[in-house]
């Protein structure tokens, strides 16, 4: 139980690390000088001496709306897939749950950009609305082939399930769902096919738009709203994906998991130096890809179980 | 002559949660009705009607309540007859809605043996065991049933006909009058035509994907308000028959447990989708009559100046896009579980059509997030768009009474669930034998547990709770680092933030509309003026885009022409003069001895060939004659 408060404190406290080592990785690649890894850290001290400065078109909804964006992640991080066997977990919740926790925050985040009357927000919003509206069918579909494959529906049932009795014969389906998923963690975090989180210029602006007007405490909010998206994704594609390492001592096992997501964080550094921004238009290609990549990951379920 | 069983009592339960907050509401908003009296006798005949058609077991006294129903639902729309294209819409109304009714009387006539005033309806079952064709009944069930409860392709006259009525029937229309369409057909299912074959539930679950499909892709290219919300009442049609139809997949291949679970997520769907959308056209009529029109693009800023409207419509729009923790999250939620069990389903090619249901359950729960997003952020947030939406103001006292009980109602449906559920269950057990009420709910009251090998849970309760709690952590937290505020302008990138710069409805929806530009064909008026023939510069512009649904373009406006077109000949042939009369007859009697031989067997080619050539002949000279 005490190793259970341990992991979502770690996972709340270690969010910005991870945020920090793509976006290190991805400058020390491109010849640039690296930021700190720790530079997640820093921003969030600087934002927490700044005052919060609030639209006077704005209403209660900025002002509750940061919140709301925040708890329902930290709640999903109560129901993710334990690091080790023998720790305490809560099995029982479901994928179609913590897929809805997401998109009520994802909901208050848009409803944020269309706040304060500005454009920017309502740009912001409208193509967050598109993306996350074409996200949420291929995220369905691969957690239900997920939840088939593990013959559980709830995530950290599943993870254990995975790691204990893989599905060998049903290695393509699997192999589908974790291309499906990817590319769903790529879109969900706004990465760089997508999205890219480091330019404010309009064109690329899916989620630095919907904040345009919030700074201080809330903008804090809502960085770590993203850095704990991010690890939420991360560790449900480690554990559902890479699914080994359990049975270590507790030890072992924090360290191989840490492993994986700094893995994970590598790929996505490489996915995104090695790839141009889609236009706008061009992003349901993506996500239709995952559509079908889910769909495949079924079928060949259904027809080979 | 009345029947009180747990199915009609359900429905009674229902009807009285969804008319009690709304009498409320009504009586605030009488005084915004120029005909009272009017309004009023159609008003309770209305609710009298449904609850009538819900208690009625005699067949005959069915239809009369049906038939009642839709009379003063009709009446109903008319209250306003000021509006633009009234006539044509509630005409519209009507043929729709006389049309099922057609279909449900023949459905009636038939099983009844033709002694539609004797015949109660739970004691026909024999005749229908024996009757040869019982799909041609199904259809009939489905057409007369489905078409009152705007399934697609029959929904085209929903949302034009329930945003013409006052707000008050809108949400009495939407909210209860379908499901108790949607009564009937289950009522008809389990007394009439109990045991399904596979197609009929594979039917209704392709129907229900479908509606859920188009009616939230129309309801996000709308920018009148309670077109949308009328809109999103097809969606949630359609998610209730996903519901259903699977349940009655269930139920074929004998899957008892399962396609109980089913049919209970339906009914909750049911009860939620009256609760919220009852809410949502309370508060879009609380709108209507603040700002005197029913377009978005005219809203903006309301949250500021109506509160308590602003947050029911909150709550009811997180409800309607199935989020955690509210009512409409579980009943989706069981909906999915439902479908998660397909799994267990033998025939390969019916389990390999399942994803597609679940797809189309998922992506219409993704666009009704974006399709409430932008109904609430463009209505209630920014800045004021008109000045009438800078002046509007709480109405009265009982329209926010009604609201709040209907938020009451909301909130109970998510708390309460194990209750309501308890209640579907019995009604359940009425027709399948088994409760599963303990399987639903083994160990404790509050975790929702799904039936199956899958094992999913959900508690509202602790995710309200777990919510609330760390929401209140986060608020200590700013408390403790003590966070000062300050109100200043909108930055936004140092442009000017006025009404006019802020995104649009139509805006809004753009990217999908674009995305799904295959299925709108919208119509676009795009008109600029620009100065010295420049493309870049210019000094006002209008922008228009109308969508017209494809199902009326194609389905409903070519039968249209089509009768037209047979109704021109038809009246061309009735004002011949005599003497073609006396040719029409003729060529009448010479087809039907021709065609005798050929039905008593003396087949040969040579003669057809002989008489098509005599038919001709006798066709264009006596009837056609000479062109003039």
């Amino acid at each position: 139980m005490i190793l259970y408060i341990f992991t979502i404190i770690f996972f709340i406290l270690s969010s910005p690390f991870f945020i920090g080592v793509i976006k290190s990785l991805k400058m020390f690649l491109l010849y640039k000088k690296p930021v700190s890894l720790f530079q997640g850290y820093y921003n969030f001290q600087k934002l927490l001496c700044k005052e919060n400065i609030i639209s006077s078109e704005s209403s209660i909804i900025t002002k509750v709306g940061p919140f709301l964006v925040l708890s329902p992640l930290i709640v999903v991080l109560f129901f993710l897939p334990p690091i080790f066997s023998k720790s305490f977990y809560v099995g029982f919740v479901d994928a179609f749950t913590i897929i809805g926790l997401i998109s009520l925050s994802t909901f208050f985040l848009m409803l944020i950009g269309l706040d304060s009357g500005n454009s920017f927000g309502g740009i912001g919003s409208s193509r967050e609305a598109f993306i996350s509206s074409l996200v949420e069918p291929a995220m369905v579909l691969t957690v239900f082939s997920i939840g088939l494959m593990a013959k559980d529906i709830g995530v950290a049932n599943a993870s254990v399930n995975l790691a204990h009795n893989f599905p060998k014969e049903h290695m393509a389906s699997f192999l589908f769902s974790a291309i499906s998923f990817f590319i769903l963690l790529l879109a969900e975090n706004g990465r760089l096919p997508v999205d890219n989180p480091e330019t404010h210029l309009e064109l690329t602006m899916v989620h630095e738009a919907m904040i345009l007007d919030l700074s201080g405490f809330y903008l804090l909010l809502i960085e770590l709203a993203g850095s704990i998206k991010y690890i939420i994704f991360a560790s449900l594609f480690v554990s559902l994906f890479l699914p080994f390492g359990l049975e270590l001592s507790p030890f072992l096992a924090f360290m191989v998991f840490v492993l994986k997501i700094l893995f994970v964080s590598v790929v996505i550094a490489l996915v995104e130096i090695n790839g141009a921004k889609l236009r706008l238009f061009k992003v349901p290609n993506l996500l239709g890809l995952s559509i079908i990549f889910s769909f495949l990951s079924l079928i060949s379920f259904y027809v080979l179980g | 002559m009345f029947i009180f069983d747990s199915l009609s009592l359900l429905f009674i339960v229902f009807i009285i949660l969804g008319v009690i907050p709304n009498l409320f509401y009504m009586l605030g908003y009488l005084k915004h009705i120029e005909r009272k009296s009017y309004f009023l006798i159609n008003y309770f005949v209305f609710i009298i009607s449904m609850v009538g058609v819900v208690v009625s077991n005699n067949m005959i006294v069915f239809l009369f309540f049906w038939e009642i129903m839709s009379l003063t639902s009709w009446q109903l729309i008319l209250t306003n007859y000021s509006q633009k294209d009234i006539g044509k819409i509630s005409i519209f109304y009507f043929i729709m809605t006389h049309l099922g009714f057609i279909f449900i009387l023949t459905l009636f006539a038939i099983v009844s043996n033709g002694s539609i005033a004797s015949t109660t309806m739970d004691s026909v079952g024999g005749f229908v065991a024996n009757f040869p064709y019982p799909t041609l009944l199904f259809i009939f069930a489905l057409v007369g049933f489905l078409s009152k409860a705007g399934v697609v392709p029959f929904h085209v006259w929903l949302p034009y006909a329930h945003p013409k009525a006052p707000s008050p029937v809108s949400a009495l229309m939407s909210g209860v009058m379908l499901k108790v369409a949607l009564y009937g057909f289950i009522r008809v299912l389990f007394d009439i035509l109990y045991p399904w074959p596979l197609e009929w539930g594979i039917a209704i679950l392709i129907l229900g994907s479908l509606s859920s499909l188009i009616g939230v892709l129309y309801a996000l290219s709308e920018h009148d308000i309670k077109a949308l919300l009328a809109n999103h009442s097809i969606e949630n049609i359609g998610i209730i028959l996903i519901g259903f139809g699977i349940g009655m997949i269930f139920d074929t291949l004998g899957l008892k447990a399962l396609s109980s679970f089913a049919f209970i997520a339906s009914f909750f769907h049911i009860f939620n989708h009256m609760s919220f959308k009852s809410l949502l056209f309370m508060g879009a009529g609380s709108i209507l009559y603040e700002t005197g029109t029913k377009n978005m693009e005219k809203y903006g800023g309301l949250i500021k100046n109506m509160p308590i409207t602003a947050l029911s419509f909150l709550l009811a729009s997180i409800s309607i896009s199935a989020l955690p923790p509210t009512n409409g999250f579980l009943s989706e939620w069981m909906i999915f579980q439902s479908l998660l069990n397909s799994d267990v389903i033998s025939h390969l090619d019916l389990k390999l059509s399942i994803p597609f249901a679940i797809f189309s359950l998922a992506l219409t729960g993704g666009l009704a997030i974006a399709c409430f997003v932008k109904a609430y952020g463009i209505s209630f947030l920014g800045l004021h768009r008109s000045e009438n939406a800078k002046y509007a103001k709480e109405d009265n006292k009982l329209m926010k009474i009604g609201m709040i009980l209907m938020s009451l109602v909301v909130i109970s449906l998510m708390i309460f669930a194990p209750i309501y559920i308890k209640y579907f269950d019995k009604t359940i057990f009425e027709f399948t034998r088994l409760s599963i009420y303990k399987e639903i709910f083994p160990d404790n009251f509050y975790s929702l547990h799904a039936i199956g090998s899958f094992g999913g849970v959900v508690s509202p309760l602790i995710l309200v709770l777990m919510l609330i709690f760390i929401t209140f952590l986060i608020y200590i937290a700013q408390k403790i680092f003590n966070v000062k505020t300050r109100v200043c302008d909108s930055w936004a990138c140092g442009y000017k933030t006025d009404s006019q710069t802020q995104y649009s409805a139509v805006g809004f929806a753009g990217p999908i509309r674009r995305l799904f530009n295959w299925l709108y064909k919208p119509d676009v008026k795009f008109r600029k003026i620009t100065i010295n023939q420049e493309t870049a510069s210019f000094d006002q512009s209008h922008f228009e885009l109308h969508v017209k649904p494809l199902f009326e373009k194609t389905l409903y406006d070519s039968v249209s022409l089509f009768i037209s077109r047979v109704s021109y000949y038809v009246y061309k042939i009735a004002h011949f003069e005599q003497t073609r009369y006396c040719a029409v007859i003729l060529a009448l009697l010479i087809s039907v001895l021709f065609s005798y031989r050929v039905f008593i067997g003396e087949f040969s080619w040579i003669s057809i060939c002989l008489e098509i050539v005599i038919m001709s002949f006798i066709f264009k000279v006596l009837i056609v004659g000479e062109k003039r």
